[in-house]
């Protein structure tokens, strides 16, 4: 038996449930289009808290409290391997006052109510919730302990609660009991919230909760779901840069075994079959004709993004940097690329429809549950709330589904149909339509003074968009931000005590969709940053962990920087030398104000880079969970690394290629660090972003190593000795 | 055409077209999803089962194959409630993130600890080449190392 | 200028429908081209004219692929080192858990682009081919040290009926959908070149 439904209204809570990020931000527009303005928006974007931004505040909508004592916590943000569920039980679990085994946390569907208004992303998912998640569960323990009160017919102040089970006077009533026979909710005010000290479970390595689950295969994934009497679909896309959709004779996929409909769409055509084999034949078999203007090559990409083109935007600017460094002789200037990557997630994109009439069902990976329930709405002409979409866990994130349009077409193929449809991008679709990294171009300019301290510094930054043009934002966001914030996110110099500095961010559309991957800007801002720290100290004759710490201002900011930069520098044993054929290399980031320090001890073997160990130190505040912490950064590590050593898209013949795991090379068993030693510091009273910001100077920490074994500055990414 | 083989230790018997991928065949009509499409091209190994206690990526292997042979999948790879010592090992090391590649991985090193019971860094490195994009790589190797001991252990308590 | 500016859109775009209209079928690679000498028919070929019409196969990168110098096989057009690092292995069928025929069964898979053949397995070292010259394969490939004591006879049945040999007449596609390459002599041609070469007194030219 379930919690009952609400008989009473409820009064409001501190915790606060928005529409959309965009009322806002159109408010914003009017005002701050001026670049003053725009570089203390970008300061504020930099160092920002989003909070949550949800559906609800009801607890009986993200609790449900079953028969046998087990509550079920309704997940607004999707789990994607970053951990957030079972960081959400422990919060949940120790203020509810139930033991973590008693908390099952599933993805609520958007029919539940409980709606993530933006998108499981940014590494915000623990951060934002934080402070609400606990709200609400000591709100739904008041609750059941005032029903607890009633019917054992005592004060509720005279409970004892404990692993979910009221006691008072030698009788006990478990959560359970007590739902069954509530018949009208009373909801308080919020309680105060336990001193995060006396947290059971908050703070302790739990195992993931859905560990047992993915050791056994049992199957939870969007492409697991299925439907009865479900069929199967496929969509011609074409493999062409910048192509749109002509027509198509489909006069022989009509006739292949298996097909039972062509499906054709003033901007798709498609097909439903009775099999995933019978389907990917029929597709093959559609003879689709697209109109392309140009032919798109790698060259012109590269000639596209350069400091310089586009439109500028000074995102933070301190002093004179920029009048200092065209003056001053003995400047030094480098340049650092970093290639278009692909997410490359192992899940493809896909999702299983179902429209029966005036409603829609849709389960599938998605990191944006209301747009994506939008979205398909708009297209059937459908009620949002006719609209059900039930996420599953996700085959990898990475920011791939923070657009899903999948979703759109395997609606659009069902109600043709009349029957449930599965339709998922196979890997060659995978990867000519992501949605990448965008290449990008730094100029770094930097001198130095004559005690050999900064005197000032440059950051131009040219970038493909990032937020700019996703769906998730809306076009007013573009003249107010006036800089791609996704794009120069990692991009600002973080060395605030230097007293001239300055960074500029170069807006580039390219002809093919770039978005979102995971860390955003930050790889590759923080690449050529780092690798340009490093040469300056070189310069200075200075050690690059001691300049680093000589270049941080002393604020809140500054000292968390310098904690996890000398951390890491002690972990490691650094030492600026080399040492039987290995040589460290050292880079820092600060990311969504967590900043991340990384050692890399490298050496080269037969010609190749080889990493053999990484040494993080991380402060993301709170750790709500130790364990998963450090699974997210030895997870960035080797995620940053196949990312600056092997991957690259490149642009051939109007295609995006290559299309197969292999030839898009990524790291490895064999290509990871044999050791990773993570050291986690806790220096604010909160949890902050984890997910990404590890992400960062893994790197430049490479790429200054290389340089002390090899005397050679690489400069582009992916990293490659001569 | 009718193939016939053990799946998980059941005797199964199905009509299909011989050239139907052996995992849309185990994912769809036998409704085992443990098993994963990762590519579709032996690339990535997400869709590694057993065929006779082979190894085998069965995204690329034509389901006339297996006809009158023994295949499993990471469903079938305990021992009832009885985890196989990888699956142990995956626990207590904590491997998976999103979860996806697992099987397959897990299928791969069940395949290494059959043939070879104590790998070395460098046999894992040569026989373990499917791909993971939460890059767990750390953790697993942990977990083959793990898995080879309790293996052995399990060995050791075997009554003779 | 307008006008001009418009007419070669407009040209452009035509073009641009005419050459990329159509995603499928992709561009086959150019059918081969025969050389000179097999216009003429294998069987007037004298053994000198038969060993370098078997040249031209046996130094195409369907065989020598998979008769590489060092453990790693290799694959495509441009011979690149087997994705993923798959290695040779003690028994030239891969290793103990990453067999070859963990991917490559009895036949092409041509779903996935995955080749397949009969005992799908690299040739043993002592038959390495790569970076050898025509004359030092054929020396190679009739000394009993290196090609597992065949005799001669046995060495033409290998090249002319050995299934994994005749398989780079069949070669399938690959993981893009593009047919491979084939060598450059037609099998029959091929066939009785070898067979003709044999029949000479199976010789080598001077170098």
């Amino acid at each position: 038996m379930s919690t009952p439904k609400p008989k009473k209204k409820f009064s409001r809570r501190k915790f606060i449930v928005r529409s959309t990020v965009g009322v806002g931000v159109a408010i914003g527009a009017t005002y701050f289009t001026r670049p003053l303005w725009r570089r203390s928006i970008a300061g504020f974007v930099n160092s920002a808290e989003l909070p949550y931004n949800g559906s609800t505040d009801e607890p009986r909508l993200w609790f449900e409290v079953t028969a046998d004592n087990e509550v079920i916590l309704n997940s607004p943000k999707v789990e994607m391997g970053q951990g957030t569920f079972t960081g959400l039980a422990q919060i949940a679990a120790d203020e509810l006052e139930v033991d973590i085994q008693q908390i099952k946390v599933i993805h609520a569907p958007t029919a539940s109510g409980n709606i993530d208004g933006t998108s499981t992303g940014g590494s915000t998912s623990i951060s934002s919730l934080w402070q609400p998640l606990r709200e609400l569960a000591a709100t739904m323990r008041e609750m059941l302990k005032i029903e607890a009160a009633k019917q054992l017919g005592t004060d509720a102040a005279a409970l004892t609660v404990r692993d979910g089970v009221v006691a008072h006077n030698g009788r006990a009533l478990t959560y359970g009991e007590i739902v069954k026979n509530v018949t009208e909710w009373e909801i308080p005010e919020t309680p105060p919230l336990k001193d995060v000290s006396t947290y059971k479970f908050v703070g302790k390595p739990v195992p993931r909760v859905d560990l047992k689950d993915k050791v056994i295969g049992a199957p939870m994934f969007g492409m697991d779901a299925s439907l009865p009497d479900m069929l199967y679909g496929a969509v011609v896309r074409s493999e062409r840069i910048g192509a749109t959709f002509v027509g198509a004779d489909t006069s022989a996929a009509e006739k292949m075994p298996g097909v039972v409909k062509v499906v054709k769409e003033p901007d798709f055509v498609g097909v439903v079959a009775t099999s995933q084999m019978a389907a990917e034949q029929a597709k093959q078999a559609i003879k689709a004709e697209w109109a392309t203007e140009r032919n798109w090559q790698s060259e012109d990409i590269e000639a596209m993004i350069k400091v310089g083109q586009g439109d500028p935007v000074t995102i933070q600017k301190t002093g004179r940097a920029k009048r200092i460094l065209d003056n001053e002789e003995d400047v030094v200037t480098a340049e650092f690329t970093s290639p278009i990557g692909a997410h490359a997630q192992m899940e493809p994109n896909g999702a299983v429809a179902h429209v029966e009439g005036d409603k829609a069902t849709i389960i599938m990976s998605t990191q944006v549950v209301n747009l994506t329930r939008q979205e398909v709405a708009d297209r059937l002409g459908l009620a949002p709330e006719d609209v059900n979409i039930i996420p599953t866990y996700l085959g990898g994130g990475f920011g791939r589904r923070l657009h899903t349009p999948n979703a759109v077409q395997a609606a659009v193929l069902s109600k043709a149909a009349g029957k449930p449809v599965k339709c998922f991008f196979n890997r060659r679709e995978e990867f000519q339509n992501d949605t990448f990294r965008p290449p990008t171009h730094h100029v770094l300019r930097g001198v130095l003074d004559k005690q050999g301290k900064i005197k000032a510094i440059e950051h131009n930054l040219s970038s493909g968009d990032v937020m700019f043009g996703s769906p998730m934002f809306p076009g007013i966001a573009e003249p107010v931000l006036g800089a791609d914030a996704g794009a120069w996110r990692g991009g600002m110099i973080q060395y605030e005590a230097i007293p001239n500095f300055r960074t500029v961010s170069w807006r580039v559309k390219l002809p093919f969709a770039t978005s979102w991957w995971r860390s955003l800007g930050l790889l590759a801002n923080t690449f050529a940053i780092e690798s340009f720290m490093d040469e300056l100290a070189l310069k200075a004759g200075k050690d690059p962990v001691q300049f680093r710490l000589e270049h941080i201002q002393e604020d809140e900011t500054g000292h968390r920087l310098r904690e996890v930069i000398k951390a890491a520098a002690d972990k490691a044993g650094w030492k600026d030398e080399v040492v039987n054929g290995r040589a460290m290399g050292f880079a820092a980031s600060t990311d969504a104000r967590t900043p991340c320090a990384q050692v890399a001890e490298v050496s080269i073997e037969n010609g190749e880079i080889k990493v053999h160990k990484v040494t993080c130190a991380i402060d993301p505040g709170i750790a709500v969970n130790p364990d998963q912490v450090r699974a997210q950064c030895e997870g960035s590590i080797i995620m940053g690394q196949s990312a600056a050593m092997y991957e690259r898209m490149f642009v051939k013949d109007g295609q995006l290629l290559p299309t197969i795991y292999g030839p898009y090379r990524m790291a490895l068993m064999r290509d990871a660090p044999k050791e990773i030693d993570v050291v986690i510091l806790e220096n604010a009273e909160a949890p902050g972003a984890v997910g990404e910001p590890p992400l960062g100077p893994i790197g430049a920490a490479i790429a200054n190593a290389v340089f002390r074994l090899t005397g050679e500055r690489l400069r582009s990414l992916p990293l490659a000795i001569a | 055409m009718t193939i016939s083989f053990n799946i998980n230790g059941q005797p199964t018997s199905l009509e299909v077209d011989g050239d139907t991928p052996l995992l849309w065949v185990v994912r769809d009509m036998l409704d085992l999803k443990g098993t994963k499409f990762g590519c579709g091209k032996a690339a990535c190994g997400a869709c590694t089962l057993h065929v006779d206690g082979k190894a085998v990526r069965s995204c690329s292997y034509a389901v006339k194959y297996a006809d009158g042979k023994n295949i499993t999948t990471i469903e079938g790879l305990s021992n009832g409630d009885q985890l196989h010592p990888v699956q142990q090992a995956w626990m207590e090391e904590i491997v998976p993130q999103c979860g996806y590649c697992q099987p397959g991985f897990m299928m791969a090193t069940a395949a290494l600890l059959s043939e070879i019971p104590n790998p070395t860094d460098e046999d894992i490195d040569n026989n373990i080449v499917n791909v993971c994009r939460c890059a767990t790589y750390y953790r697993m190797r942990k977990a083959i190392h793990r898995a080879a001991g309790l293996q052995s252990k399990n060995a050791k308590n075997q009554p003779s | 200028m307008k006008k001009a500016h418009r007419a070669y859109l407009a040209f452009s775009l035509l073009l641009a429908l005419l050459v990329f209209g159509f995603s499928t079928p992709r561009p086959h690679p150019p059918e081969p081209k025969l050389p000179e000498k097999s216009k003429s028919t294998a069987a007037e070929l004298t053994p000198e004219q038969a060993f370098d019409l078997m040249m031209e196969v046996l130094t195409h990168k369907r065989c020598v692929n998979c008769h590489p110098a060092d453990d790693y096989p290799r694959q495509g057009e441009d011979s690149h080192i087997h994705n993923f690092g798959v290695q040779r292995g003690p028994d030239n069928h891969g290793v103990a858990a990453l067999q070859c025929q963990t991917c490559h069964q009895s036949e092409n898979n041509n779903h996935a682009g995955v080749p397949g053949a009969p005992e799908w397995s690299l040739a043993p070292r002592k038959m390495a081919w790569q970076g050898l010259t025509r004359v030092e394969i054929a020396r190679s490939m009739l000394n009993p040290e290196n090609n597992g004591g065949r005799t001669l006879e046995e060495t033409v049945h290998h090249l002319t009926e050995h299934e994994l040999v005749l398989w780079a007449w069949e070669p399938g596609v690959d993981a893009n959908g593009t047919p491979r390459e084939k060598p450059p002599v037609p099998k029959a041609e091929y066939i009785k070149a070898v067979k003709t070469w044999a029949a000479g007194g199976a010789p080598i030219p001077e170098e």
